[in-house]
Parts: structure tokens; sequence; C-alpha cells
């Protein structure tokens, strides 16, 4: 390719870049504007910075307590679908017992089960057993949602190890739940990290079931809760694009530190499910 | 192998089945079988028959919200898949290109509220940044109350979700161009094919299953839609951005029909499963055997 076509490539790509990221340059300088700099002059850039507004935001706010909740609920989530899938993906994979076609075309039917399918009755399960409020309500289904796909890519990897690998561990006299402990546990570890991710993302961002089974503010997660944020600070444009900025520029920060692991486990969760 | 114990299986199985026996597959069932209910929450449910799905398919609102998310998929195709390829294609014949992918990857992990949050004020009359640039180069004739008119709304929504999952396909598109063979590029351009013949002619060809998972991906995703939906505009205005997740959760939660919203869920989602089939067996039938 000629020097100039490449340059022209580079410079049409680069404005579209600058221009998608011109949102988000947009939200974190206005945080330093004041209310009335913002509306009268919404471009320009602010005169002074002054971090207040953030640690405002963060205590009053509540932001704090949301990204707590988040914290929790994201953490929990990721560390039970890590363990019961991988444990269940090595069943799958490597043991033939009785019963277990129908225990895959089970989790395969939850591969293409879109969440309107079940969210309703899910619901009423959650009120009827008093979970609505509680963490439980949101760990429980963004596990449950997580784990077909989970297993399904573990039940992948694991099928393309050898199989020799399994049967010296057996002969050597070890049962299948040491064999999942201290051989595959380890050996698993890229595919454990993809789901990770996908799966930490998806309950870091999820929404529809927040919304509707979460109404304490003290236990919303981010999205929820800035939702609620929004709404109280409505005019308050300042607070809000500095809620916006907090939320955001951790992720950003982790993304581009983990780049190419969250960008690899973000497109291979979403093809391969 | 034959497993050592069947307790041993047991402990290895059940826990995942159990938590998705309980939050999916059970509720699942449960959806379709209220779906044949009239039942507000408390009272006692009555049987409805098909009831709730000839008045669904008589619902009008309902039934446009099909229209509308048929719009939406048709206007992501575009500025989601077909943008994702063509800045693949121009990315990866870029040698320095890692602040591009990096960059334009950014929205995708976001949370969609923050998003929508975040493009509500871009959007806002007042203070909102996309008026204020046109004003500010001589096109105030252009500006808007982007979500609040009929005729502006439910493509400020494509624009937005185009500004969050074209990075996404690009990244998709770019790792399928990355695993091609060389020597096929190379033969190529040593037949003295110009860049643009060889992404066409030969580079998009050969990913073309990448794109019909790309598409489907679009399409499923597409019909699921709610958040950016739900925060932007909440269906409206006059229901124009309507979508079939925002109009079920209205119908069940704040009208209290559970019913009716299952049948609603459970049309909603044989609309989606169907899509899903044909397009595959489509793709299968049309599909050019490309080896590489």
């Amino acid at each position: 390719m000629s020097a100039l076509i490449r340059r022209l490539v580079h410079l049409c790509v680069g404005i579209y870049a600058l221009m998608s990221l011109l949102p988000l340059f947009w939200m974190f300088y206005s945080s330093f504007k004041t209310n009335a700099q913002i509306a009268q002059d919404p471009l320009t850039l602010p005169t002074h910075i002054d971090f207040t507004v953030f640690r405002e935001a963060w205590a009053v706010g509540g932001l704090g307590q949301y990204a707590i909740n988040s914290g929790i609920v994201t953490g929990t989530t990721t560390l039970i679908v890590l363990l019961t899938s991988a444990m269940a993906g090595f069943a799958i994979s490597r043991l033939r017992f009785r019963g277990s076609k129908a225990i895959i075309l089970m989790f395969t039917l939850g591969l293409l089960l879109p969440i309107q399918s079940y969210f309703i009755m899910q619901n009423q399960e959650f009120e009827w057993l008093n979970l609505k409020d509680t963490r439980w309500a949101l760990i429980i289904p963004y596990a449950a949602m997580g784990i077909p796909l989970a297993i399904w890519l573990i039940k992948t990897y694991v099928d393309s190890l050898p199989k020799e690998l399994f049967e010296a561990a057996r002969i050597d006299g070890s049962t299948d739940l040491q064999t999942f402990r201290f051989l595959m546990l380890p050996i698993i570890r890229p595919a454990l990290v993809t789901v990770g991710i996908f799966t930490a993302l998806g309950a870091w961002n999820e929404f529809l079931l927040a919304l509707l089974y979460i109404q304490d503010e003290s236990l919303k997660t981010i999205p929820t809760g800035l939702l609620s944020f929004s709404s109280k600070y409505a005019t308050d444009y300042r607070m809000l694009f500095a809620a916006l900025t907090m939320v955001t520029v951790p992720m950003i920060a982790l993304y581009v530190a983990f780049n190419k692991q969250i960008v690899a486990g973000l497109t291979q969760g979403a093809v391969k499910g | 192998m034959k497993p050592t114990s069947r307790l041993g299986v047991f402990i290895l199985v059940a826990p995942a089945a159990l938590i998705y026996g309980f939050a999916v597959l059970l509720p699942f069932f449960g959806t379709i079988g209220l779906s044949f209910l009239r039942w507000d929450g408390y009272a006692s449910p009555t049987w409805a028959g098909f009831g709730n799905y000839t008045r669904a398919l008589s619902d009008v609102i309902f039934r446009s919200t099909f229209a509308h998310v048929g719009i939406y998929i048709v206007a992501t195709l575009i500025v989601e898949v077909l943008l994702g390829l063509l800045l693949a294609g121009f990315v990866s014949s870029l040698r320095r290109s890692a602040f591009y992918r990096v960059a334009l990857f950014i929205p995708v992990m976001l949370p969609m509220v923050v998003i929508a949050v975040l493009w509500q004020a871009i959007y806002n009359s007042d203070y909102g940044i996309l008026n204020a640039i046109l004003g500010s180069i001589g096109l105030g004739q252009w500006q808007h109350i982007w979500l609040g008119e009929t005729r502006t709304a439910l493509l400020s929504i494509c624009l937005v979700s185009g500004w969050v999952f074209s990075g996404f396909y690009m990244a998709i598109f770019s790792a399928a161009l990355n695993r091609l063979p060389n020597d096929v590029i190379e033969s190529a351009r040593l037949d003295g094919s110009g860049e643009l013949k060889l992404f066409t002619k030969i580079k998009v060809p050969m990913i073309r299953q990448v794109t019909s998972i790309a598409i489907l991906i679009c399409i499923t995703g597409g019909l699921q839609g709610f958040d950016l939906f739900y925060v932007l505009t909440n269906g409206g205005p006059y229901h124009t951005t309507e979508v079939p997740t925002t109009f079920m959760v209205k119908t069940v939660f704040r009208d209290g029909e559970f019913g009716y919203g299952s049948a609603l869920a459970v049309i909603v989602s044989i609309v989606g499963l169907l899509t899903a089939y044909l397009f595959n067996t489509w793709q299968k039938r049309t599909r050019i055997e490309v080896e590489y």
C-alpha cells in the first residue's frame, strides 16, 4: 500500500477514533465546570481543576455504597460460576455417567434461552422466597445465567486436552474429585480467565434484573444506583458528570491495563456462545 | 472414563445444575405455564387458554414493538457490524494500530446504563454537546430535541448503540483477519490485486463464517435490547421507541398483568429462536466452502 493511502487511512480512522472518544472527554472535563458554565457553554474547557466534587458524589451521592454492592455481587457471582462450572464442565467432558447426555442438553438449552423467556417467573420465585431486596436476588440469577456458557467453554477446553493425562491420574489412584482439584483446576487456567472476565463484566454491568429485584437504596449496584443518582441530581450537571467519570475511569484504567485479555474474553464469550 | 464413584459425579455436577435449574430452567417452564393464565400476582389465577396470545396478536402497541426493534436491528447491522468490518479492514492494514484497537473498544466494557445516562446528557437540549456542536458550526437548523421527537428518538438510540458496539465487532473481525494465512494474502498481492480488491474479494469472503456469527449476535442481541431504551426514552415519545422488553416490563411490573406479560415473553422468545434457526439454516444452504 502506498504511503499516501496509508496516511489517509490513518487520518480517517484517527478522526473517527477521536470523535468516539469525544463523549468521554466531555464527560470528564465537564465535571470540573460549574453548573452555570455547563449550561451556558457546554463545549468550553474548565477554567480551573477542583476535585472536591468527586468526594461529594462518592460520599453524599452514595456512589461509594453502590460500588461496594457491585463489588460484592460481582465477586461472589464470579467465584460461584468459576467453581461450579469447572466442576460440571470437567465431569461432562471426561466422565461417562448415566444421564450425562441429558445434562449436556439441559445446559445447551441455557445458551439459547433469552432472559425474557424466564425473568417474569423468576421474579415470582424470588418474591415467594423473600429473596427480593437481598444480594442473593442478584447473585443467584447472575450465576445461573453465566453457568451454561461457562460450562460450554470449559468443556470445550477440557475436551481438547489429551485423555492420557486423566488416565494417568486414574492409574495413580486419584479419585475424580482429587483429579479435579489437583490436575484439572491448575491446567484449565486460560479457560477460567476467559470465563471470569465475561462473567465479572456481565454481573458488574447487568441492569434489568437489578432494576426489578432491588429497591433498597443501600443494596443497589452501580447501574441502578447511577440511575437513581441521575434522577436525584438531574439539574446538578456537575455532580452527574463527576459520578459518570468516577464510574467509568477505573474501568477504563483496568481495561487499558488488561486490554488483550479483556478483548479476547469478551469476543470469545460472545462468538462461541 | 468411568467415574470412580457416583457420589463424586453428583458432587461435581449438582451445584451448577441446581443453581441453573432453580433460576433459569424452572422459571422458564413456569413462564410458559403462566402465559395460559390470567393473574395479577395476588388473587388466585384463572385459566385463560390462548386468550393472552390472541390478545397479544391484536395488540397494536405490541405489534409495533417488532417494527421498532426491526428498524433498530437493521440500523445496528449497519452502524455496528458493517462499520466494525470496515474499521477492522482499515485498522488491520495499518502497522501502528494499537491505539485504535484499544480506544474503540472502551465503550464495550462500560455499563449500558452509564452510557445511556452519558448520552442523555449529550442529546440534552439545554446543555447537551450535540446541539452545541451543531450550533457552533452553523448547522443550527439541524438541532433537535433528539430523544423527545418522534422522528429522531429511535435513530438517536441506534446511534448510541453503534457508538458502543462498532468497536466490539471491529475486535471480532480484526481477530479473524489476523488469523488469515499470510501466503494467500501474499500471493494475491503478487498477482497484482490492490488493497481494496484484496479486502473485498479475498479477505471478506474468507472470514464469512465470522461475519455470519456477528450478524446473528447483532440480531439476537437487538431483539433483547432493553437498557438503552429504558433509560433513554422508556418507549416514548408516544410508544415510538417501544421495544418488546420495555413493553413487557411495563405490562408485568406497572400494570400487574403477569399472565399477559408471560405470553408476550413466550412470543418474543419464539421469534428470537426462530430467527436464529432460520438464519442458521439459510447460512448453511448458501455457504460457499472456503478452505483455509
